[in-house]
């Protein structure tokens, strides 16, 4: 491990980046086992001084809020409107984001208009825009066919490392978790046939993950996002 | 404070699995903690535990992403937490903080009075120890009070490039002394 990447995990950790350079350097953690280890390594090492803070007793409110906002993200995402707006605000620095994937939305619903996509011109029940988790540029689109089609066409160039591959996600229950939608080799425009999920939702979370060759080895999502959004009823 | 016992990986593991009663044992063991590590950073008590809900809605929704092969479950928690207070003092709130934090107020500084609890004999402490007095607090500042470069400069009254190159070397000090 380099010098140069010691001290820059461990101002990552220390919270010293800029914006900027957090959303550059998480894409290097995205693609660099190694960063990603000096990160954890220098978590452990810290540690020791989150342990040193005083214990505060929480109120007696916390509870119960946080009950109430885990259990908002429990049901049927349709049901929950307020889902959407805390699944933004959860991931940092995401409030430009929803304005960037509402605009890239509308964009797309009007190609849809214009452009139907799939055979016999059917059209998808859900379209998602996915944007990068610290930036919100966004960088593919989802649609999701009530026939179990999955089509996902990135719109930008995605660096796929040696040994590694994207993965496509999707997840409408919390209680059953994510499930895996397919692998992409490479960015480029793909059509996947999926079976044994429910027709697609209003609000249901697509993702793109970096997982080992070969897909995740758990089923799970184990690598870092890189792009996520929610579907979205075309007009 | 009676002290809870948690295997906090199992607890992540069963959070990841929809175990609502996993959040709780992880509330009831961390829950005063994150709000200490939290106060240090946003130095406001309620602010800190709004930022402690926001960091359990977080642990909940991503449970599934700790890798217990990068380090311990708490670890990745205490990330979160720190992360989550950095962020909601520099998306506006910051301001507001500016006026009740006095600029001289050394109470304000949590840096100095965490690095005397960590325990003695701790390889931490005494790595912390073997560095220069002002390049310890520099790093101290930026961990435990969530200062940016900029603010610690400000601070201290040290150059900005003085107090990055300071930190980068302290960091590179710290991880060679603690093997």
């Amino acid at each position: 491990m380099t010098d140069d990447l010691i001290a820059t995990a461990g101002e990552y950790v220390a919270g010293l980046m800029s914006p900027e350079e957090q959303e550059a350097f998480e894409r290097r953690i995205a693609t660099d086992g190694e960063a990603r280890r000096a990160v954890a390594d220098w978590r452990t090492r810290l540690l020791a001084l989150d342990e040193t803070a005083t214990q505060l007793t929480p109120s007696e409110g916390l509870w119960p809020a946080i009950e109430a906002a885990v259990g908002a993200a429990r049901p049927e995402p349709a049901a929950e409107p307020g889902w959407f707006a805390r699944i933004w605000q959860d991931v940092s620095a995401l409030r430009l984001a929803t304005l960037a994937g509402a605009a890239a939305a509308l964009v797309m619903a009007v190609l849809l208009v214009a452009q139907p996509f799939g055979a016999g011109g059917a059209r998808p029940a859900v379209v998602a825009v996915l944007n990068a988790p610290n930036t919100g540029e966004a960088g593919a689109i989802v649609e999701a066919f009530a026939d179990g089609r999955i089509r996902v066409v990135p719109l930008r160039a995605i660096p796929v490392p040696e040994g590694r591959v994207l993965q496509v996600w999707t997840l409408w229950d919390r209680q059953v978790g994510p499930r895996s939608v397919g692998l992409m080799e490479r960015a480029q425009a793909r059509d996947y046939a999926t079976s044994g999920m429910p027709r697609p939702a209003n609000q249901q979370l697509y993702e793109i993950t970096l997982e080992p060759a070969g897909g995740s080895p758990t089923g799970r999502p184990t690598g870092p996002i890189l792009y996520v959004g929610r579907g979205a009823t075309p007009l | 404070m009676v002290a809870v016992s948690v295997d906090l990986k199992d607890a992540l593991a069963r959070c990841a699995g929809g175990d609502k009663a996993a959040l709780r044992m992880i509330y009831d063991s961390e829950c005063a903690s994150m709000i200490g590590v939290a106060a240090r950073i946003v130095k406001r008590r309620e602010l800190a535990e709004e930022v402690v809900q926001e960091v359990f809605v977080k642990i909940w929704r991503n449970a599934h992403r700790y890798d217990p092969g990068l380090g311990p479950a708490k670890a990745w928690i205490y990330a979160i937490v720190r992360n989550q207070a950095i962020n909601t003092l520099r998306s506006g709130r910051r301001e507001d903080l500016v006026d009740e934090v006095p600029e001289d107020a050394g109470s304000a500084v949590e840096a100095y009075a965490a690095a005397e609890r960590l325990p003695d004999g701790n390889a931490l402490r005494r790595c912390l120890e073997g560095l220069e007095a002002r390049r310890r607090t520099s790093l101290l500042m930026a961990y435990v009070d969530g200062f940016s470069h900029g603010e610690i400069a400000g601070r201290l009254g040290l150059p900005l490039g003085t107090v990055k190159a300071w930190i980068r070397r302290s960091l590179l000090a710290l991880r060679e002394c603690m093997g």
